[in-house]
């Protein structure tokens, strides 16, 4: 489903050169469930991101479903739209209600009408568990009530395949539970995910594979049972040990 | 105390106050006088109430009715008339000087302001566009009219522009104003744009939105909410800034206020009521823009 061959992506700005992400070749099946872990500044987000085409590649190749992002001839609006995201800092849109919120882009890009996309975001809506608030500005919901129509929002584009980037790191600690339950419901369902989490919980009981990055390169990865029992990379060892 | 003050010096400089002839320069009643086109004889007078009806036979037998204000009938039956002999009067309520200058300046400024606001928000989204051809221009642009007087600027579009485009007094008015205004609502723009996280650009984007779309329906909306306060700022100067176009001859409020003046001599009361005139647009048009302002907090 995605496959990532020698991805570069370099940094250039006032003389230096920051390798965010530098040579991580994987593949993701469809209907796995990666994590990617790593300490901070170790590229994991500029990785995501890359999946998504919100940065341009230095180098190699990503192809999702057939489709080379690199190639200038895709539409990257086309990929975006089977490729959810979900932010740390949650990104809703603060003018407009929640509901607003998840149907504006079936509308305005998938061309669905009002009376179809309001039924699919309050279908949606209960799937994550906020039915009643579908009139509420986000500004007035929780951090986890925010992140969890975040997660509504990109469902509804019916993605082939979900970006969480740190999802609970901006959380208060009680809230942290709620968005994962969603997190985990959907991986059942069999979406293809790539979480990037500091979530070890998670990790251990969802993730079908666990990638570990070190200063922008794929240092190790694993089933969970592999990574967290008996990691053969040193730093991952030591990250491991930290993060426990 | 300063009133006080003020009231003691205008006395000593022998100033008379002559409020009494403001109000017709806002609306007069206009009287039109009808007079007898030929030699001829009055046929019949009809009183119709308010109005008298009078009808006039010529030497050669044409009949010619006229209908005059009852008070002012100036003629009786078969009494022979001249050419030109007056018959009576009509009156009318016409607006004045000053009302057409206020209208004047109420559409000059409105137009401007619209035009001003387009011509901006395509300047700030240039500004910001990663077209460096677009941002440019852009730049150029704020510079030049930012840079130089309006007043100038007037001149150049209405002797110059006007001259080789062979373009109309208004027409070259609200440009110069509307580019004017342009300059500073684009760099307001692109502030509010700039003030917009990005997360939010690429939360629109990773839903597939383009980046026209997630302009249209993410970044503009909020960048407008934030941008309203300088948005009035300026739109409240362009207003006044419109006084301006008098220099080109165009019949605006402070020009209709100038010629009020030559005929009345009530120089003071005319500039304080010209500046009461203004400040009653710009207050108004600050007062919609705080309701608009309230109706979009809904969200916060
Ligand atoms: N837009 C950018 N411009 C320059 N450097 C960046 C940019 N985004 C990320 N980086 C750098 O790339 C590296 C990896 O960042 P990131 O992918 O955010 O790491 P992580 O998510 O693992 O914390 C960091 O050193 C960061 O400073
Ligand atoms: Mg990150």
């Amino acid at each position: 489903m995605i496959k990532t061959v020698e991805l570069k992506k370099i940094f250039s700005g006032r003389g230096q050169e920051v390798r965010a992400v530098d040579g991580v070749t994987s593949h993701i099946a469809s209907g796995e469930v990666v994590v990617v872990i790593g300490p901070s500044g170790s590229g994991k987000s500029t990785y995501l991101r890359c999946l998504n085409g919100l940065e341009t590649l230095s180098s190699g190749s990503i192809v999702i479903d057939g489709t080379d992002l690199a190639d200038r001839k895709t539409d990257l609006n086309k990929v975006r739209r089977e490729v959810g995201m979900v932010f740390q800092q949650f990104n809703l849109f603060p003018h407009k209600t929640v509901l607003e919120n998840i149907i504006l882009a079936q509308q305005v890009v998938r061309k669905r009408n009002r009376s179809d996309a309001e039924d699919k975001a309050r279908q949606l809506l209960k799937k994550v568990g906020i039915a009643e608030k579908e009139s509420v500005y986000p500004g007035h919901l929780s951090g986890g009530q925010q992140q969890r129509v975040a997660i509504a929002r990109a469902l509804a584009m019916d993605p082939k395949i979900m970006l969480f980037d740190e999802p609970t790191s901006a959380l208060d600690p009680e809230m942290v539970g709620e968005v994962l339950d969603v997190m985990k419901q959907l991986a059942r369902e069999g979406m293809t995910m790539v979480v990037v989490t500091h979530e070890m919980g998670f990790a251990r009981e969802v993730a079908d594979r666990v990638i570990f990055m070190d200063q922008g390169k794929l240092v190790e990865e694993g089933t969970p049972e592999h990574f967290f029992t008996e990691p053969r990379e040193e730093r991952a060892k030591a990250f491991l040990k930290q993060v426990l | 105390m300063m009133g006080a003050g003020l009231w003691v010096a205008t006395k000593k400089i022998d100033y008379t106050w002559r409020w009494k002839r403001v109000p017709q320069y806002f609306f007069y009643n206009a009287e039109t006088m009808h007079n007898a086109p030929f030699d001829s004889r009055v046929a019949q007078i009809d009183n119709l109430g308010d109005t008298t009806r009078v009808i006039l036979i010529s030497e050669d037998d044409e009949k010619l009715s006229f209908e005059v204000d009852s008070p002012t009938l100036n003629v009786s039956v078969d009494e022979e008339l001249f050419e030109d002999d007056h018959l009576g009067s009509t009156f009318q309520w016409r607006a004045g000087p000053l009302v057409v200058g206020l209208w004047n300046t109420l559409w000059i400024s409105a137009a401007a302001s619209i035009m001003g606001l387009i011509i901006g928000v395509i300047t700030g989204l240039c500004r910001v566009s990663k077209n460096p051809t677009l941002r440019d221009l852009s730049v150029t642009y704020v510079e030049i009219f930012r840079g130089t007087p309006l007043l100038v600027q007037l001149f150049i579009f209405y002797f110059f522009l006007g001259t080789v485009l062979d373009i109309d007094r208004f027409v070259a008015g609200i440009c110069a104003l509307a580019i004017f205004a342009g300059a500073y609502v684009g760099e307001i723009i692109r502030a509010g744009i700039q003030s917009i996280p990005k997360g939010q650009m690429e939360a629109a984007r990773s839903l597939g939105m383009n980046v026209p779309q997630a302009m249209i329906y993410i970044i503009l909306p909020q960048a407008f909410k934030r941008t309203l306060p300088p948005l009035a700022g300026q739109f409240i100067s362009l207003i006044k800034d419109s006084s301006l176009v008098s220099v080109i001859a165009i019949n605006d409020l402070t020009k209709s206020g100038r010629e009020v003046i030559t005929s009345t001599f009530a120089t003071f009361e005319i500039w304080f009521i010209v500046a009461l005139l203004y400040l009653i647009l710009t207050f108004t048009l600050s007062q919609v823009i705080a309701w608009v302002e309230r109706r979009l907090a809904v969200s916060d």
